[in-house]
């Protein structure tokens, strides 16, 4: 599993974020550290959706919460709209957070359970947004209304009293109020003096979720993910979508990212990446999703019995090679970095599955 | 068919709340042969993991517990009423879905497998001992004699998982419960937790009843699925048929709203619109015609009861899938554009219609 290549990135102004050999440790007493993340590379371009997926423990979710710079990350780049955040003060993180705005799985306890709908879905707007409260109300009633819930019987609600699905959409709709009304926002007075840094670079904003849909029941989860991609079309957000339910991944994603232990074993487009899965690791995870169709027959050649080794001691060279069943030599001495087996097709891999010349 | 080995019949479980009686259960019946596994699919709510915890007594002293539940021609309810304990952990056992919390953190693995061989089969110290090992490696856990000695935090999630599943087994029981076994797993030791239950139930004889909220967990592992909704059987039927016809509008609706691997990225989903109905406050009727497409008049008032199709398929709606009342209800609704129950019919994209 390389980390260190970058081959699978790409150039051109539509890029609106891109994250270079990002690294970050969490301290585990006595001065040791483990690394949750061991130096990633990928990018994401204005509109697109990028799926990163994994075993829980793989760092996915600290990949995402590293681009807001929730902790800032122990090293690597962030560059989002030609800007690197990792440079710039907490003020300027700040004031850039507007752009760039996060979901999170449990949609209950991500909101204020104190306080009501209104309220909450406002509090944006009370920090960046127009000091008008009527105005405030109009962008708080029309973005409920844009993720399906009724302003006038959720505004003086609390969390309590709506289902999960519900609150899930309460909390999109929160971060809506920051993506999507930039343009009639007025500059506050909090705002600070010297945010002109990067102007010209993409005007799109990002929007990550972390596991968004696997807390909801089934029958809400597709209500959900069809929200999100209409939501996408209609306000032009780029998303980042970390979950660990492949089938989901592939519905929502225009290129899929697959991370394990810290580093990223592949990435492509959805279609390639499930029906050519070059990577061991991709190909394992893919035969393990129980497959509601009759007609398939469930797969019983898979011999991994391996479990996810430590973080905190990784195996060497490639990280995978403890439940890989292509492993050689090689794949303990050196690392394999990222290469092309295809179109739009990297790998990390000393031995792809497919027969294609690296 | 024999004698089942566990039949239920006409079970209802209530709770009493500020608001009213919440019918957690209402009404379910199923026989479960030996050797033989029911998989019980439902959403959050819909009565599922309350139908397994009657089953093996560990519901709350203020439940209302309605129905008779036989096991074996033995009366479960008087066994529960009686104070019988060496039924419970011996004869039927269960795994739950988080392997953490079922697991004492304070107390070493050892000493929780050999706890009900001790207990309920009266083994010395050293018998326990060594049965313990035995079942450990039976579960498929590495070095079992070391793992003996650990706490359940040193294990991961899909050994403590192993470890629970070997406590459950270690009386030999004739039926096992586990309640959503993978929920809380990664997808890649799901898979092996989901084959070992099921080799192990080959190898032992016997019976099984798996939860869960994904019909692709007991595809191809049950024999016979029970689909739930709001405490009712919506659907129930040998697992090849409900795959290749399903009748109750619910479970089509199920299976069509999870992304299948199989789909090509950006397929539009079919959602099930709206929520999942309060148990409290049910009303008469289908419990599902607000969120269903094949809606009728008669499904408002009308409560429906299970009624037999083909192949031993029993299934509780009035107009169900692939028949005439289902066609006819489906096309009704959709020249209106939308259902007696008030729902849009917009937020479906158009399914083909089944004749």
């Amino acid at each position: 599993m390389a980390g260190t290549g970058k081959a699978h990135l790409r150039p051109g102004d539509d890029v609106l974020v891109t994250v270079e050999d990002l690294v970050v440790e969490f301290p585990v007493g006595r001065g040791r550290t483990v690394k949750a993340v061991s130096g990633i590379s990928f990018d994401i371009r204005s509109g697109e959706t990028l799926g990163l997926v994994g075993e829980s423990g793989c760092g996915k979710s600290t990949s995402g919460r590293a681009i807001i710079q929730l902790p800032r990350p122990t090293s690597g780049s962030v560059t989002f709209r030609g800007v690197d955040l990792a440079d710039l003060s907490d003020e300027e993180i700040r004031q850039r957070r507007t752009h760039i705005q996060m979901i999170f799985q449990d949609p209950i306890s991500s909101l204020n359970p104190r306080r009501t709908v209104g309220d909450i879905v406002a509090e944006p707007l009370r920090v960046w947004g127009p000091s008008d409260a009527s105005e405030q109300e109009a962008i708080v009633d029309r973005m409920l209304d844009s993720v399906g819930v009724d302003p006038d019987t959720a505004r003086d609600k609390r969390p309590h009293e709506f289902s999960g699905g519900q609150c899930q959409r309460i909390s999109i709709a929160r971060s809506l109020v920051m993506l999507t009304n930039r343009g009639n926002l007025h500059r506050s007075r909090r705002r600070s003096r010297s945010s002109s840094r990067s102007r010209g670079r993409g005007r799109g904003r990002l929007l990550i979720c972390d596991e968004p849909v696997s807390s909801l029941d089934v029958s809400v989860q597709a209500q959900i993910l069809n929200l999100l991609e209409d939501l996408k079309a209609g306000y032009g957000l780029t998303m980042m979508f970390i979950a660990h339910d492949l089938a989901v991944v592939k519905n929502i994603s225009d290129r899929v990212a697959v991370m394990y232990l810290g580093k990223l074993c592949e990435v492509a487009d959805p279609d390639t990446l499930y029906a050519e899965a070059a990577h061991p690791y991709t190909d394992l995870l893919l035969g393990s999703v129980p497959e509601p169709d009759p007609t398939v027959e469930i797969d019983e050649g898979l011999i991994e019995d391996g479990e996810l080794p430590s973080p905190s001691n990784p195996p060497s060279g490639c990280r995978f090679r403890t439940r890989c069943e292509r492993v050689t030599d090689l794949c303990s001495s050196e690392e394999p970095q990222m290469r092309a087996v295809g179109d739009d097709h990297f790998v990390a891999c000393h031995h792809p599955l497919a027969a294609v010349a690296g | 068919m024999t004698v089942p080995l566990l039949s239920v019949a006409d079970l209802r479980v209530g709770f009493a709340t500020q608001r009213g009686l919440l019918r957690a259960v209402d009404g379910v019946s199923f026989d479960l042969a030996e050797g033989q596994t029911l998989g019980i699919v439902g959403e959050s709510g819909s009565g599922k993991s309350v139908t397994a915890k009657t089953l093996m007594n560990l519901l709350p002293s203020y439940a209302q517990v309605e129905g008779s539940v036989t096991f074996d021609a033995r009366d479960v309810m008087a066994m529960a009423a009686q104070g019988e304990r060496h039924f419970w952990g011996v004869e039927m056992t269960m795994v739950f879905q988080d392997p953490m919390t079922s697991l004492n953190p304070v107390k070493k693995v050892g000493e929780q497998v050999a706890e009900s061989l001790r207990v309920h089969l009266k083994r010395s110290r050293k018998e326990a001992r060594e049965e313990s090992v035995d079942l450990l490696q039976q579960v498929g856990i590495p070095e079992p004699k070391k793992r003996l000695g650990q706490y359940p935090h040193e294990l991961s999630g899909g050994l403590r998982q192993r470890v629970v599943i070997a406590m459950s087994l270690a009386c030999s029981p004739r039926l096992l419960i586990a309640d959503e076994p993978t929920t809380a797993l990664d997808v890649t030791v799901q898979k092996h937790i989901l084959d070992l239950l099921d080799e192990l139930r080959e190898e032992r004889g016997m019976a099984m009843i798996l939860i869960t909220h994904d019909l692709g967990v007991v595809k191809g592992r049950a024999d016979q699925i029970m689909v739930m909704y709001a405490g009712r059987t919506m659907e129930q039927a040998d697992t090849a048929t409900l795959f290749s016809e399903m009748r109750h509008p619910y479970t089509e609706a199920l299976l069509e709203t999870i992304p299948r691997i199989d789909m090509a990225s950006h397929t539009r989903l079919v959602p099930i619109p709206g929520n999942p109905p309060d148990a409290v406050d049910l009303g008469p009727g289908c419990p599902f015609a607000q969120r269903c497409r094949y809606c009728s008049a008669a499904c408002l008032p009308d409560q429906p009861d299970l009624k037999q199709y083909d192949h031993g398929r029993v299934c509780a709606c009035h107009t169900p899938v692939g028949t005439e009342a289902g066609v006819a209800a489906h096309v009704a609704n959709r020249e209106s554009g939308v259902t007696p129950a008030g729902l849009d019919m917009g937020t479906f994209t158009p399914v083909e219609e089944k004749a």
